[in-house]
């Protein structure tokens, strides 16, 4: 922020004491809205949570593992937990600590595979259900060297409760994963997701977020290119209507040369919902010849609403390409007009629009996601 | 124009030169005398805009062997800009596009610095523009372009152009152009060749690169060599550019078979065909 | 651009770091309560300014320098700083004659001739040496169309109503810690009226000169353009090299009403330090303009090349319906250098349009920052932004950080941001180099052509100016 901040000042409802135990939980304070990554998230729906514990089901034991793929137990895992986390910093975030201290207070079960071959796709729903609390999960995702996995994650809720899961991903060299989170929540609920990423040389990452419906969704992939010479692709797309609150920050690093960023996030926020976005792309000296594109596209629906983005490059190398984007704007007057010149009524044709700005990042999740209707979901209660 | 007497402008003598350590040019030969034109063939990737550019000096290649004298001086001692002030110029097969760069300006600038290895004096704004505009006439060019920058957003054809006109401008001894002609319609062939020839003069030389007879016929050459693996494989009289119409390059792969068959040295001196 | 020269010119070093030996009388160092009604009662001012610097140094008391900005840099010690220093010259003088011949031979120096015969033509010129401004030129001429240009220490005594009436107005003294300390202690800078309708006549422009080692320098500039006026200002700073660091603290502000329109132009040379960062300003400026009126219009173009730490952030509040905001600007930093800079475009007006153009170059070990922020408010329906950001790095240890921040809250609002950083090729290079263009002059003739849509807003005198500048100051970077 330039010169003087201007934060809002809210900090009320969330009293110490209402938070408390989560404090407590995660062995650190709540994050103050004076910390500039935290500005503008209001967590009075965290703090308005009741404070219980909630068990979820196991989500694998549902669902039968595809060749390639293997459950870790927590001793084989347990050398692999916290690398990706380490390596992108953010062991000590306080999302990241809530969940390691309630995973710990509970014995949660732990979603840990390792894939060895070419997996095919796996579709794994995480729910936190109708009761009141928090719910964690921790998954953890080794993938071989030459291995690949398609992969979707279903966070969901339907009560006053909040999701907190904590992702580590692992790819070795040639390693691909295309990881798909579709996230439907409820105005009373709040979702943490929190996504580390360390890729070696020649891995892919196909990484696509949405997320709609939560009352706060707060959502932060976090990747590192540790040698650089990696690919990866980022979508996010966060739908947010009411009250709302959703929130995307993603940071990208590049620790050696000729990696690649292909990302794009999207937000449409209407009623007095409010939309977050914040990406940050680091490119030290050893990344030279680097390849980094963001852009940040959303669209405001109401005059009510309201959109913050806050892209941040930081970049010590010369020989790269590094662009970013951003527009703000509300559905294009001009493809208004010509739908409408074709008969269309106004409110059809303002639904056709922003399908057509959903489905860009839509169509970019697992196949599996389409049986889920995310497109109804997301846009159906308009 | 041949004159057995006229002094030698460059002279190349088994010229080596190598991209990333992967050698291209592998002993090329190549005399270059006063009041000569030259013209060089060859399949695509034989090293011809290879060996123009090691001419013009460009760092990316490296020189691993042979020598180029440039009036008797080490070519390959100079750098980029000097090669140009003291009269080599190099008619880019690909000229970049150079955004906020004033066309004008950079022709000034060009111009300017050549003038003064010259011993000319510098040419102010105006003196300039009267200059350029009578050059212009050379490639018929419209005055229009001198206010954009450098090549941007030019077609192909304008591009071409605008290499003609610095030749114009900087009036080199010798002038290298790499597939002038490609991109080219039919009359603007017609006004670069026209260029070419009134530049000619029995001082200076001109070296063309080039897949078409149809600009050979424009500009009658002395010379026609044939490129083939980052030599000249053959060369000969204005009629090895006629017989390559007819029977393509077929017979340069049974050349360079017999060459890798033991006939090395047969490829180093260049053989006289008609 | 004079490229010709550059070849000559990228050989000198800073060549504005001589100190004028001139007599000055300064308050001991330290800043306090009583410091400051030291400055008014030297000034002589009127019992509002006092009330407004007292009331700024116990707002700056109780503020925190502020520590968001992408910059590192030694603790400040406020107490080890002369707050006042002026030539010994009693009296302003009425007539140039009567100036002190060394000052005027120092802006000679400067290329900024003072006497009138010699003037750089069109252009009227107030000189400020550390504390003080020593001359106005063209007073008269200005008079006669009913413009005022003069120090604001001479407005504070002769049009006391348009400086209660506007100062404070733009940049709040409790705005920000460096604003805050500028109101408490600002000692000089320019005042500029342009009444009604009309047109300046002439370009105006302001000179800075920082002369003493220890003194910070804290001017104060105000510009009023009424209904239908408008007016071109531009300034210069440049400062002496010594091995300590000086602190200048300014603050601008600019006020345009309903048609009326400021350019308002910087060249920033303040001596940047030596290549390891010994010495140099610490340049912590806030430059604000509002456009009250409707249709009004404020364009900042700012080519920042010197100063060891640069903090600024020319800003627009765009409350007149149809207002526009540009912002144009040049980051170059070498060696040491660190700057922080951007601009903010606050939309609060409706139809409010904004552009901002941004070149940062950054070499050596530098690093060079963009931080801006775009805001529109609930009421500025049907506003526009488009914002483009474009680092240059030369060679692999200068850091370049983009932050280009967008808050919206209307719907019928567009917002565009782009951003590219690239390096100069080699290709381009030796395309110059190939037509016999030297390789420091190629290097500077891209850099040029990279910051050409910042320099084509600059009065012409101005940009061949800017460009040499540049020039030099790449110096030995490339390569
Ligand atoms: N900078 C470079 N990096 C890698 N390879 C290169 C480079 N320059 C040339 N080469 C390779 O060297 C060979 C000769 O290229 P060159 O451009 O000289 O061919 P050419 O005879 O001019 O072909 P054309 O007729 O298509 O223009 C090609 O195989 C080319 O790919
Ligand atoms: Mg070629």
């Amino acid at each position: 922020m330039v010169a003087t901040p201007t934060a809002p000042t809210s900090t009320g409802r969330a009293g110490a004491g209402d938070a408390a135990w989560l404090a407590t939980l995660a062995g650190a304070p709540l994050p103050s809205r004076r910390q500039e990554d935290w500005r503008f998230t209001d967590l009075k729906a965290l703090t308005a949570l009741e404070p219980q514990m909630i068990t979820p089901a196991d989500p694998l034991a549902a669902v039968d593992l595809p060749a390639g793929l293997e459950r870790l137990s927590s001793s084989s895992a347990a050398p692999w937990l916290g690398q990706a986390l380490a390596a992108t910093a953010s062991a000590e975030h306080w999302p990241v600590l809530l969940n390691s201290g309630a995973s710990a207070a509970q014995a949660c079960p732990l979603l840990a595979l390792r894939v060895f071959g070419a997996a095919g796709s796996l579709d794994l729903h995480l729910d936190a259900g109708s009761t009141a609390g928090l719910a964690t999960f921790r998954l953890l995702l080794v993938l071989e060297p030459g291995s690949s996995l398609e992969l979707l994650l279903r966070p969901s809720s339907s009560g006053p409760n909040a999701l907190s899961l904590v992702s580590e991903v692992i790819l070795a060299p040639g390693a691909e994963l295309k990881l798909g989170s579709l996230a439907f929540g409820t105005e009373e609920s709040c979702l943490f997701q929190h996504t580390a990423v360390v890729q070696a040389a020649g891995s892919r990452l196909d990484h696509t977020a949405v997320a709609g419906g939560w009352g706060l969704a707060r959502l932060e992939p976090r990747i590192l290119q540790r040698d650089g010479q990696a690919f990866s692709r980022l979508r996010g797309l966060q739908v947010c209507r009411g009250a709302e609150l959703a929130d995307t920050h993603t940071w990208v690093r590049f620790d050696g040369p000729e990696g690649e960023l292909d990302q794009l996030h999207k937000a449409v926020a209407d009623d007095q919902a409010r939309s977050v976005f914040n990406g940050a792309v680091r490119v030290p000296r050893a990344a030279q010849r680097t390849n980094a594109a963001q852009l940040s596209r959303s669209l405001l629906l109401s005059d009510r609403a309201r959109i913050d983005t806050k892209p941040e490059l930081e970049i010590v190398a010369d020989d790269v390409k590094c662009a970013h984007g951003a527009t703000v704007s509300r559905l294009q007057s001009e493809e208004l007009f010509y739908l409408r010149s074709r008969g269309i009524a106004s409110d059809q044709a303002a639904q056709l629009l922003q399908r057509a700005f959903c489905e860009e990042v839509l169509r970019d999740l697992p196949a599996a996601a389409a049986s889920h209707g995310p497109l109804l979901t997301l846009l159906g209660r308009a | 124009m041949i004159r057995p007497d006229a002094p030698v402008l460059l002279d190349i003598r088994d010229l080596q030169a190598a991209v990333e350590d992967q050698p291209i040019l592998k002993g090329v030969n190549l005399t270059i005398r006063a009041g000569e034109i030259h013209a060089v063939m060859g399949r695509n990737g034989s090293g011809k805009s290879t060996l123009s550019k090691v001419l013009a000096g460009h760092p990316a290649y490296t020189v691993t062997g042979g020598r180029v004298l440039y009036k008797g001086e080490n070519l390959l001692e100079f750098d980029p800009e000097q090669r140009a002030c003291i009269g080599l110029f190099l008619g880019f097969q690909y000229p970049v596009e150079i955004p906020g760069v004033s066309n004008l300006e950079f022709l000034r600038v060009a111009t300017n610095a050549r003038r003064a290895e010259q011993g000319f004096e510098e040419l102010d704004t105006f003196a300039f523009e009267d200059l350029v505009r009578e050059r212009l006439a050379v490639v018929q060019m419209d005055p229009a372009f001198l206010e954009r920058s450098v090549n941007e957003g030019f077609s192909g054809g304008e591009k071409k152009r605008n290499e003609i006109l610095q030749m114009a401008l900087l009036e080199p001894l010798v002038a290298i152009l790499d597939e002038t002609d490609s991109g080219l319609d039919i009359d603007a062939l017609r006004i670069v060749a026209g260029g070419v020839n009134q530049l000619a003069s029995p001082d200076n030389a001109t070296l063309l690169i080039t897949h078409y007879q149809r600009l050979l016929d424009l500009i009658t050459p002395d010379h026609v060599h044939v490129m083939a693996a980052g030599r000249i494989l053959r060369s000969g009289g204005k009629e090895l550019a006629l017989e390559l119409e007819r029977t393509g390059y077929d017979w340069v792969d049974q050349e360079l078979d017999r060459l890798a068959a033991g006939g090395q040295e047969a490829g180093r001196t260049p053989v006289e065909v008609g | 651009m004079s490229t010709a020269t550059v070849g000559d010119l990228v050989s000198q070093p800073y060549k504005y770091g001589f100190v004028t030996e001139i007599e000055t009388e300064k308050i001991a160092k330290g800043l306090s309560e009583d410091v400051v009604r030291l400055i008014s009662a030297k000034k002589e001012e009127p019992a509002f300014l006092l009330e407004f610097r007292l009331r700024a140094f116990r707002q700056w008391q109780q503020m925190q320098e502020p520590d968001w900005a992408a910059l590192g840099f030694p603790a400040i010690d406020y107490q080890d700083i002369i707050y006042y220093a002026a030539p010994k010259q009693q009296q302003k003088k009425t007539s140039l004659d009567e100036v002190d011949p060394k000052l005027l031979e120092t802006f000679d120096k400067l290329g900024i001739p003072l006497s009138e015969q010699k003037r750089l033509s069109n252009v009227a010129v107030d000189a400020v040496f550390d504390s003080v401004s020593i001359a106005t030129t063209f007073k008269e001429q200005l008079a006669e169309h009913g413009v005022i240009f003069c120090s604001i220490s001479e407005a504070v005594k002769e049009h006391p109503e348009l400086i209660e009436r506007y100062l404070g107005t733009v940049v709040p003294s409790n705005d920000n810690y460096f604003a805050a300390l500028n109101s408490a202690v600002f000692s000089d800078g320019s005042f500029v009226f342009i009444p009604k309708g009309v047109e300046c006549p002439m370009e105006l422009s302001t000179y800075f000169r920082i002369n003493s080692g220890d003194t910070g320098q804290f001017e104060r500039t105000l510009i009023v353009a009424e209904e239908g006026a408008s007016v071109s200002y531009l300034e210069g700073c440049t400062a002496p090299m010594f091995d300590t660091n000086q602190l200048h603290a300014a603050v601008v502000e600019l006020v345009v009403l309903d048609d009326a329109s400021i350019k308002y132009s910087t060249v920033q040379n303040w001596y940047a330090g030596d290549e390891n960062g010994v010495g140099g300003i610490y340049n912590f400026v806030t430059k604000r303009g509002q456009c009250r009126g409707d249709r009004s219009k404020i364009s900042w173009t700012q080519v920042e090349t010197g100063s060891a730490i640069t903090w600024k952030y020319p800003s627009c509040v765009l409350q007149g319906a149809d207002s526009v905001g540009e912002f144009y600007s040049v980051a170059l930093t070498n060696n040491k250098q660190q700057a922080d800079t951007g601009t903010k475009m606050i939309h609060v007006g409706p139809r409010s349009r904004s552009t901002i153009v941004s070149k940062g170059i950054s070499a050596g070990h530098s690093s060079n920052s963009y931080r801006g922020l775009v805001q529109i408010g609930p009421k500025a329906v049907g506003a526009r932004n488009y914002s483009q950001c474009d680092s240059m790095l030369i060679g692999d240890q200068a850091a370049a950080n983009t932050y280009p921040y967008i808050r919206c809250q209307q719907p019928d609002a567009a917002i565009e941001h782009e951003a590219s950083t690239c390096r100069i090729s080699e290709d381009q290079l030796f395309y110059l180099q190939s037509r016999g263009i030297g390789f420091e002059e190629a290097v500077s003739m891209m850099v040029s052509g990279f910051c050409r849509d910042v320099f084509n807003q600059l009065p012409m005198e101005f940009a061949a100016e800017a460009d040499k500048l540049l020039a030099l100051k790449l110096e030995g970077s490339v390569g």
